[in-house]
């Protein structure tokens, strides 16, 4: 039994701006966007899945839509015809998990997101990111855990689980 | 800064991520050969870097205050516009999905009438479906353009009725009232109104098919929108 209306709204109205960015930054083409995230969001409709983590679920479906899109543009005659679908299947997977990463890294707590960005990204040593923080050395410590810990859960639920 | 054993399973983070003293980093190690806990931590964190390394040198928008270059038109808020454009969708194919299962519906009927005119004389009792059901469809009354079917199902308990119906009242409250022989009415299901006017709920009666006289969708207000007899 398809969902009530009700129901769809506010999966859409939830899930719709994470689910465009996505898209959009997986896609680069503004004019696919919003058809792309509406039928992601009737499939949901229309199978009604039980899904424990529904987010997975759209992301995996959005995926699904993008790649098949892909490969029916790689199809047309006036394309490329060398063009390797395993190849570019990849490159498209790379590229959504890309964009998976920043969002999850969006969704980090921003005190927990500094750590990551010092530790990480700009390679500072616990001891200099301290200084740069204005926090004790153990404080650095113990949010680089907790970083640690909620991004491995955020990507988990957004179906990223290499 | 060195680290006390307790402090220990907290060097995981700084660890995966980089940044700690030699002597922590070494402490760590260590105590990493003899934690269960932390093994299985890690045996979980230990593929991040790897997918840091996806969100580039800087880690992506979020980390860099450079600003997202995502169009204008992503960014507004336009989303009540984008609901409706997406319920117009999910009414204009659930019309779709029920047009056809109407067809088959009359198929279906066709195959039964055609087949029970042959076979009619040398069945002495013909088979009866497991759910009988009827169709009913209330006619809207005056000034009221509401669409209204009604699938009455024949249930050990009494009879299910599946409604169904479009251009409804967007908002207020809706009930289907069941009235049997006696002229006794009963509310059989209550519903909020949706801001696309439709909606497709079940309700329950335990009156029979046959004792029930009419059925009638009202507003919470009480007023009648649609009327069928049965």
């Amino acid at each position: 039994m398809p969902l009530d209306d009700e129901a769809v709204a506010e999966i859409y109205r939830e899930h719709g701006p994470m689910l465009r960015r996505v898209v959009w930054r997986a896609t680069s083409d503004a004019n696919r966007v919003e058809d792309i995230v509406q039928e992601v969001i009737l499939r949901v409709w229309k199978q009604a899945p039980e899904a424990d983590n529904l987010r997975a679920y759209l992301i995996t479906t959005a995926r699904h839509l993008i790649v098949d899109q892909h490969r029916a543009a790689g199809r047309r005659p006036q394309q490329a015809q060398l063009v390797d679908v395993a190849e570019t299947d990849s490159a498209l997977d790379r590229a959504l998990d890309q964009v998976l990463v920043e969002e999850a890294l969006g969704r980090l707590q921003s005190n927990h997101r500094e750590i990551v960005r010092y530790l990480y990204y700009e390679r500072l040593t616990v001891a200099e990111t301290s200084v740069r923080v204005g926090v004790p050395e153990g404080t650095v410590k113990s949010r680089a855990y907790y970083a640690v810990r909620n991004l491995r859960d955020i990507l988990d639920e957004m179906g990223v689980t290499r | 800064m060195t680290t006390g054993p307790d402090d220990l399973h907290a060097l995981l983070g700084a660890y995966v991520l980089g940044g700690l003293s030699d002597d922590d980093h070494r402490a760590f190690s260590e105590h990493l050969r003899s934690c269960r806990q932390c093994q299985t931590d890690m045996g979980q964190v230990s593929g991040l870097p790897r997918l840091l390394d996806l969100a580039g040198p800087e880690g992506g928008p979020h980390l860099t205050e450079a600003p997202v270059a995502v169009p204008a038109p992503l960014l507004t808020d336009h989303d009540d516009e984008r609901v409706t454009t997406l319920l117009a969708e999910v009414g204009r194919r659930r019309r779709r999905r029920r047009t056809w299962l109407s067809v088959v519906a009359a198929a279906a009927a066709v195959l039964i009438f055609a087949g029970g005119a042959w076979l009619g004389p040398l069945l002495l009792t013909p088979a009866t479906p497991t759910l009988p059901t009827t169709h009913v469809a209330a006619a809207a009354v005056a000034g009221s353009q509401v669409r209204i079917d009604i699938a009455l199902v024949t249930r050990g308990w009494g009879t299910q009725l599946d409604i169904d119906c479009e251009d409804m009242p967007t908002d207020g409250e809706l009930a289907l009232w069941v009235i049997d022989r006696g002229g006794k009415a009963t509310t059989a299901a209550s519903w909020r109104a949706t801001t696309t006017g439709y909606s497709r709920v079940t309700g329950a009666t335990a009156l029979r098919p046959n004792e029930i006289q009419a059925l009638e969708v009202r507003t919470g207000t009480g007023r009648v929108l649609a009327a069928a007899r049965t």
